[in-house]
């Protein structure tokens, strides 16, 4: 009787089991490997806002301090969005007119507040609060990012659970003096006290950081 | 979803909330829920896809599935600064504004939280005398009926929609007519008013309206009891009793604990004397008459079950006694004398210090007898003060069957109703709904386009306490002025503004005129500077030195002979004694929309969304009836249909039938809920009446009850003793196994929160569920749902009964999450979305909770409750109102009390920032805080000062099922009665 | 064939003496490959395909409207599911016990059967694997049990007996399919080589892998069955015994002890061998497979069958003790509660069909009547559905607290589920026995071969 199946039959069957293997350890790497390769993390999410504000300009051109805007930051758990007044304090006096800043102006005419586009955005589940990292020390470039040298403001982190835990299972890298939390530029220095001091100063206790109920609640 | 109600209404009329998932399928939400459940079907349910698109979508949403924590299901969002920033408002700090809530005309001062601006939370005023910083279970859950999106904001014109304009013009041509006759067939129908703002505006209307007629009317008014100081003072006074100082009292059937105006703070000062550790031998012994089951009775040390006719002559018994009426009153044959002189002797003892309190529904007669009593017993000046009455008591001839006949007589044209939903409380046999149909010119103010509604030509909107400007005095006198929290959505206005509307002040402003009240006022009173006042006075929540002044009146001499007995006509064998009571969360039934007190369990039945005829379970079986029968209860020639439940501690031969259900137009959460008693309710018998007759009817009534079982069936959840015990041995409720472990604890060196309850304080108000509730936005999940035992309370108060059935010793018990040190829950959980932080509390991570169930299964206390359904989108409440420090949780995952974490979170966070210790007290839990008894206490057990940790040290401490080692944070300190040894053991724990 | 007839029975042989090596593997191959379909497998695979579409869209709507569409709620937070999962894994063990353990010990009966037995376990060990995910309450996120890091920086608790079920499940699963299989090859190579159509020498020579019958072919082949069989055995016991302590773990009262685990195998055994045999009864029956699957095979299983019933019997004796001997209040009311109470319909029920009604089978009068047979085993897979429901309702139901106590009851989906799931089973079964061949011929041949050997 005549063979079922030609010569190369048994190259298919094993190029197929071959195969086979392959999809499961693709499929392994797309729940596992895709998230870790930062896939859709969203960093340097650059939405479009009404106004190109820049922070490069204000912070470091101008060295306005961060508070002068997000002035509840220090002691509510929301920094705190500059209201349309804030801006005009400065331009009612400059750039009186100009055209970027038209929608500033509408707003302060037409009472309409200025819609900014979120750019960190936490889910509803998680309960963050920004006086109480600004207390212990926590510079804001440690989760905005270069923010002082932005011209337009990007998402600089992934937010990432993993990467909130990374710094509350091991603060001491990301403290810093009191005095220079607000130091867009601030970089260690021999001078600086170290990590573990800083967390002594601090009375931050990691063991108690990774508690569900300080994110969830 | 939220805004519609007919979206997740679950086709059937009453309840909005979830019904079953079969009904679901023919509403459109059901496409709602698959567009959330699946994303990528969404556009193809538009039918905006063609298969290729779907299969894209599909394939996509299948390889993004695994990617769902990567944030993908955060969708950024807008940021809206203010373009002007409102000074003092911080996004996320909460702020606080004093303001007033009124019940039956008398107010009970409260704190409105806000966030942003919203209002979110209800506390209690600790600087105001009738709150002292609690709340009431109503007082809770008057936040959701101000963001219940089914009250009226529109006006309307036998029942169309009409111009605000239409109504002011209607109302001034009306005026004009008015002015000419002088006010000739104006009638004016209120509620009890205690304001004085609006009482002035009354008088203003009369100087131009000399021919005014002012009716008052109250569906559950307090008229026995001024009826009952008349007979005995020949004059209305109001009585203050003191129930921090009695040591004995007699407590006949009354509100004291649940609905008297008042009743927080009397809780307060009779808990302060019940906590066994704390008074010791100076406890206070409570006995009570009654015939159908209170708040009091329940926590009573001896508890006789009677009859309207018995208890009447039981007091007459006691004046006899004691001296308060002629001797032979107290001889006589009586069932109950053994009882009855050991508590006259208990009571004379006690002179001085003893104290008789008679709930509103009890007689004229009951009221004066124990007037007499209490002057016998010398309480007058030791534990009780008299008055002059908070509220003007109505003058004769302006009852509600006075204006009925008046309209008879065609002698009203004009009626302008502030009271609330005459046509459906108002008695059955003044026919008012009719009676107010001929009326030629009808306006009525009410918040619910309701029964009242449907029967006059105006109906305008009426504006919610917390909408509107006004004032209220509250039991003792006190005035607080009520602000405003939000502005009312609408045409909706306050009575304030609608009496001005008739005084020709077309635009007058609610805050106007409560305001220029009390700047006349002020000016009479020579006060300086008026601004300051006002603004002190809207910050406290009181107006300084308002209350009033106890006076001396001397009862009439004649008193006993006026009180003879009537000697009325013998009670047949088949015929009952109807008891009408109100609800004691719906009340007259205007709380019949809101979600959270219809699906509160009462404290007696545990019933939910439906109300029973209660009966004894000795009468309950002589009729041959049980629970959950279907019968037809007919009193004289009126007939309703009702189910039945039999309710042990109800005195035999009495059946009562619960007020405020069977709405026939309200919101949709409370039409059609349970049966409607006031149509048997007659002016004859107002309270109680003889010759109710109950026929069965086949078929059984589905009931949705939260706790079906009664009894602790012998087992260690309850602990309790006698005061003599307790002062033989402080130590006699230690036992059990001290149950030790392999494994070494668990170490808590900084701060470890815990919980006392104790149980001598507990009186089963219901407060903290609701505080509980509104706090950690648990949804309202509907009847079915209860019914399949889907109920959502994350505190329950657990009742049992103890004893004989026929008139048991009662138990409540609050059970919220005992946050074990070792909990079973934690170890099932396969996800780690339940585990311990480092202040020992069991915290719940909802986004991390897959919904295996275990944790509930093997949570010996079953506090555990679990989002079967996606209740939270199916409430109707508006968004605006959940409260955004908890998250909102989803479905399919569990949830559970966490020792309210995002107060202590909040709390150690402020504390942190400024490097210092958590304060005690600084973080109160939402059940403690509404608890008017002070049963809860929390706190940071590691801290030996805390008052939690000096409570947990208390030799009645003892841990609910602890022999099985599950180390529990919330613990309860024992239940101490203080029963009377001359009443012997067949008493013991008050059964008759 | 009467005068072999008489040589069969009871104590007879495990297969017709006249059998032999081509009649073997003629009757059996010709069931798939040339007899055309029978009417009876119409309505079989038509019914239970049925049941396979009530299943999916049982399924569907649980996915759409949530768990809330079952009966479960608090304090019974699982139901039916949990019942279903427990059932449909027992079965299945029972399925693998009897290919692999009576392989390892070489029983020679067992070649008649196993083949079902594995098959059936196979869809079984598929409907079992359903119900834990069905159940959750966040169904598309069950793969959060497996331990996978991602981005949350936190990992699944392995304390938890859900997890180690998960495990026990998975590997179970996948073990079982791969032993199926592996047995399947010869055949298949047999059928490729008798097939007469083209698509039927492809489709059996692709599941075949080439296999060539030469004594390489063998020699491997046995010593991998061997190992599959020796790692299946003890596997079937690890897995039901991780499914009992999925309750004993649990610290309520009617679920804190440790008898579950061999209480949850001896009863996993009992329904195996009850399925196997309703299987077969009318199989042999239907496709005349007399002689080959002959009466000792039913008898021999109707025996185990007896004495797993006994064993099970004692089960129930020490279930019963337990709550007195601890004298723990909450047990004993749980206990008392489960036989008397709300439930105790079910308690009596699984009694009468797993323990009264099987005693039967002791009278040989009773083993030999395959009616009998066929409704005692049918009784014992619903008695077996109807213990795992009363065990995981009624002791949620009677807790600590009486406050919270409150009764389960199905709903339609609940109902859904469960008939749809066996379904689903049946289903698989009826395109099996289409596809391919019932019985294991080559094991049947070796049965052969050795009687050769015996008798020359």
């Amino acid at each position: 009787m005549t063979a079922i199946f030609s010569r190369r039959a048994n190259l298919f069957v094993q190029i197929g089991l071959a195969l086979l293997v392959l999809g499961a350890v693709c499929f392994l790497l797309l729940i596992w490997g895709v998230p870790l390769m930062n896939y859709n993390d969203q960093v340097s999410f650059t939405p479009r806002q009404p106004v190109p504000f820049s922070h490069k300009h204000h912070v470091s051109g101008l060295g306005i301090d961060c508070r002068y805007c997000h002035d509840s930051v220090e002691y509510a758990s929301n920094a705190g969005m500059p209201p349309t007044e804030t801006c005009m304090t400065c331009h009612s006096q400059v750039w009186t007119n100009a055209a970027i800043l038209q929608p500033v102006r509408q707003s302060l005419a037409e009472h309409k507040p200025l819609r900014w586009r979120a750019v960190y955005t936490l889910p509803d589940y998680v309960f963050f609060d920004h006086s109480i990292h600004i207390a212990k020390g926590v510079g804001c470039t440690e989760c905005h990012g270069p923010i002082g040298d932005m011209p337009l403001t990007y998402k600089a982190t992934t937010l990432y659970m993993s990467w909130c835990l990374a710094c509350h299972r091991n603060p001491a890298p990301h403290l810093r003096p009191r005095n220079a939390v607000f130091d867009p530029h601030w970089h260690r220095t021999a001078a600086t006290p170290s990590g573990q001091q800083l967390m002594a100063l601090y009375h931050i206790h990691p063991q108690t950081l990774t508690d569900c109920s300080v994110c969830h609640r | 979803m939220s805004d519609d109600p007919d979206r997740s209404r679950g086709g059937r009329r009453g309840s909005i909330f979830w019904r079953r998932i079969e009904e679901l399928a023919d509403s459109p939400d059901l496409l709602e829920r698959a567009r959330r459940e699946f994303p990528s079907f969404a556009a193809l349910a538009e039918g905006s896809v063609d298969r290729r698109r779907f299969l894209q979508l599909t394939a996509a949403s299948m390889a993004l599935m695994g990617l769902t924590a990567c944030g993908l299901e955060v969708a950024p969002r807008d940021r809206q600064p203010y373009v002007e920033q409102p000074a003092g408002i911080v996004p996320g700090r909460w702020r606080y504004f004093a303001t007033a809530t009124a019940l039956q005309g008398y107010g009970t001062g409260v704190l409105v939280k806000h966030e942003m601006g919203r209002p979110l939370k209800i506390e209690g005023n600790p600087d105001h005398p009738a709150s002292l910083g609690a709340t009431s279970a109503i007082g809770q859950a008057s936040i959701l009926e101000l963001y219940n999106p089914f009250r009226a904001d529109t006006l309307t014109r036998e029942e169309a929609i009409a111009p605000w304009s239409a109504f002011t013009t209607a109302v001034s041509e009306r005026r004009q007519r008015l002015l000419a006759s002088r006010g000739r067939g104006l009638a004016l129908l209120t509620g009890t008013v205690t304001s004085p703002t609006l009482l002035a505006q009354i008088g203003e209307l009369r100087r131009d309206y000399p021919q005014l007629d002012w009716y008052q009317w109250e569906a559950i008014d307090r008229e026995p009891a001024r009826a009952g100081a008349r007979l005995v003072y020949g004059r209305p006074v109001d009585l203050l009793p003191d129930f921090g100082r009695a040591d004995v009292i007699l407590a006949v059937e009354s509100d004291f604990l649940e609905s008297a105006p008042g009743h927080l703070r009397f809780a307060r000062d009779f808990a302060s004397r019940r906590r066994a550790v704390e008074v010791k031998a100076r406890m206070s012994r409570l006995y009570a008459l009654e015939s159908t089951p209170t708040l009091a009775g329940a926590k009573a040390d001896h508890r006789l079950a009677l009859t309207p006719v018995a208890i009447e002559a039981a007091m007459r018994r006691l004046a006899g006694m004691l001296g308060a009426g002629p001797a032979d009153w107290s001889h006589g044959a009586d069932p109950q004398a053994k009882a009855l002189d050991a508590i006259a002797a208990d009571l004379r003892r006690a002179q001085g210090r003893a104290l008789v309190h008679v709930g509103a529904a009890q007689t004229a007669t009951v009221h004066a007898l124990a007037a007499a009593i209490n002057h016998a017993l010398g309480a007058y000046g030791q534990t009780l003060s008299l008055i002059e009455p908070v509220a003007p008591p109505p003058q004769a001839g302006a009852a509600l069957s006075d204006l009925t006949d008046a309209i008879a007589h065609g002698s009203v044209d004009t009626l302008i109703i502030l009271a609330d939903n005459p046509v459906y409380a108002a008695p059955a046999d003044l026919e008012f709904a009719r009676a107010l149909r001929t009326v030629p010119f009808s306006v009525y103010l009410g918040e619910y386009a309701d029964e009242t509604a449907e029967a006059v030509h105006w109906h305008v909107p009426r504006a919610h306490e917390y909408e509107a400007w006004s004032d209220v005095r509250a039991f003792d006198g006190t005035i607080s002025i009520q602000q405003p929290q939000m502005l009312p959505r609408g045409e909706r206005h306050s009575a304030h503004e609608l009496l001005a509307l008739l005084s020709g002040q077309i635009s007058a402003d609610g805050r106007a005129i409560v305001r220029e009240h009390w700047q006349t006022r002020a000016q009479e009173a020579a006060i300086p500077d008026f601004d300051s006042y006002w603004m002190e006075a809207l910050r406290i929540g009181i107006v300084r030195d308002t209350a009033a002044r106890p006076i001396e009146v001397q009862p009439r001499a004649d008193l006993a002979r006026s009180l003879e007995p009537a000697g009325g006509a013998a009670v047949r064998a088949d015929e009952l004694t109807a008891l009408f009571r109100p609800d004691i969360y719906l009340w007259d039934g205007r709380f019949a929309d809101n979600g959270w007190l219809q699906e509160m369990g009462r404290p007696f039945t545990r019933l939910t969304w439906d109300n029973a005829v209660l009966l004894s379970p000795r009468t309950a079986r002589r009729l041959g009836l049980d629970t959950a029968d279907r019968v037809e209860v007919e009193l004289g020639g009126r007939r309703v249909q009702a189910p039945v439940w039999v309710l042990p501690g109800q005195a035999d031969d009495c059946v009562t039938l619960p007020l405020g259900y069977g709405r026939r137009r309200t919101g949709p959460v409370g039409e059609g809920v349970g049966f409607n008693a006031f149509e048997l309710r007659t002016r004859a018998m107002l309270w109680q009446g003889q010759g109710a007759v109950l026929r069965k009817l086949d078929g059984r009534y589905e009931l949705a009850v939260i706790q079906h079982e009664g009894r602790t069936l012998g087992r260690d959840l309850v602990r309790e003793g006698t005061l003599a015990e307790f002062l033989k041995n402080p130590e006699f409720l230690h036992y059990g196994p001290a149950a030790e472990s392999l494994y070494p604890r668990y170490p808590y060196p900084g701060i470890a929160w815990g919980m006392s309850i104790n149980l001598d304080a507990c009186i089963g108000c219901h407060a903290c569920v609701t505080a509980c509730q509104a706090e950690n936005n648990s949804p309202v999940v509907g009847k079915t749902e209860v019914w399949r035992n889907r109920e959502m309370h994350w505190l329950r108060i657990d009742r049992y009964y103890e004893g004989p059935l026929e008139n048991p010793a009662l138990v409540f018990q609050p059970v919220p999450c005992m946050q074990c040190e070792n909990a079973p829950c934690e170890v099932v959980c396969p996800v780690h979305a339940t585990v311990h932080d480092s202040q020992g509390v069991n915290v719940m991570v909802y986004n991390r909770c897959v919904g295996t169930r275990f944790c509930s299964n093997n949570c010996p206390y079953k506090v555990r409750r679990f989002n079967f359904f996606d209740y939270t989108a199916s409430d109707p409440r508006p968004r605006e109102s959940w409260n955004p420090e908890v998250t909102v949780r989803a479905r399919g995952v569990m949830e559970k009390c966490t020792y309210c974490v995002q107060r202590t979170r909040i709390a150690m966070i402020a504390a942190d920032r400024d490097d210092r210790r958590i304060r005690d007290g600084e973080v109160v839990t939402a059940c403690q805080q509404a608890c008017p008894t002070e049963a809860i206490v929390f706190g940071d057990q590691n801290d030996p000062q805390s008052a939690v940790a000096r409570r947990k040290a208390s030799p009645l401490d003892y841990a609910m099922l602890g022999e099985l080692n599950t180390r529990p944070r919330t613990t309860y300190e024992a239940l101490i009665r203080n029963p009377n040894p001359a009443l012997g053991d067949e008493e013991e724990g008050g059964h008759a | 064939m009467p005068e072999h007839a008489a040589e069969l029975g009871y104590d007879g042989p495990v297969i017709g003496p006249e059998q032999d090596f081509s009649s073997v593997s003629t009757t059996l191959s010709d069931l798939v490959l040339e007899r055309p379909t029978p009417r009876w497998w119409y309505i079989g695979a038509g019914i239970s395909g049925a049941g396979f579409v009530l299943f999916v869209i049982a399924c569907l709507w649980t996915f759409v409207g949530g768990v809330g569409v079952w009966g479960v709620n608090i304090p019974v937070a699982w139901g039916f599911a949990l019942a279903n999962y427990v059932w449909w894994i027992g079965i299945a063990s029972g399925g693998t016990f009897i290919s692999s353990l009576f392989y390892l010990i070489g029983s020679d009966w067992r070649n008649g059967v196993n083949r079902t037995a594995e098959t059936m376990t196979l869809f079984a060990a598929a409907a079992a694997g359903m119900m834990p995910i069905l159940h959750l309450g966040r169904q598309g996120l069950f793969y959060w049990l497996f331990p996978y890091s991602t981005v949350m920086g936190i990992w699944p608790q392995f304390l938890s007996p859900l997890l180690w079920d998960f495990f026990a499940l998975l590997c179970y699963v996948l073990t079982s399919i791969v032993f199926w299989y592996i047995g399947l090859i010869p055949d298949c190579a047999t059928l490729r080589d008798r097939a007469t159509k083209r698509w039927q020498q492809v489709f059996y020579g692709i599941l075949a892998l080439g296999w060539r019958g030469s004594a390489r072919d063998w020699h491997s082949y046995k010593a991998t069955y061997l190992i599959m069989a020796g790692i299946m055995a003890p596997m079937v016991v690890s897995v039901h015994s991780i499914v009992g302590l999925d309750f004993a773990a649990g610290l309520i009262a009617g679920w804190h002890s440790t008898q579950w685990p061999p209480y949850f195998f001896i009863g996993a055994l009992y329904s195996g061998w009850a399925v196997v045999l309703a299987l077969m009864i009318p199989l042999r029956r239907f496709y005349s497979l007399e002689r080959i699957v002959t009466e000792r095979h039913l008898d021999v299983i109707a025996k185990l069958m007896l004495a797993t019933g006994l064993m099970l019997a004692y089960c129930y004796l020490l279930e019963a003790m337990e709550p007195f001997y601890t004298g723990d209040k909450a047990k004993i009311t749980e206990y008392l509660g489960s036989a008397f109470g709300h439930y105790g319909a079910t308690f009596w029920a699984r009694n009468t069909l797993n323990i009264f009604v099987p005693q039967l089978l002791w009278l040989p009068l009773i083993r030999r009547n395959k009616i009998a047979l066929e409704l005692i085993s049918i009784g014992i897979v619903a008695g077996m559905w109807i213990e795992r429901y009363n065990f995981v309702v009624s002791a949620l139901a009677q807790d600590y607290i009486p406050s919270k106590w409150g009764w389960f009851g199905g709903t339609f989906w609940d109902w859904a589920i469960l008939v749809g799931s066996a379904g689903m089973a049946m289903f698989g079964f009826f395109a099996f026995i289409r596809l391919l061949p019932v019985v294991s011929m080559f094991e049947i041949r070796e049965i052969i071969h050795k009687r050769r050997g015996a008798s020359r």
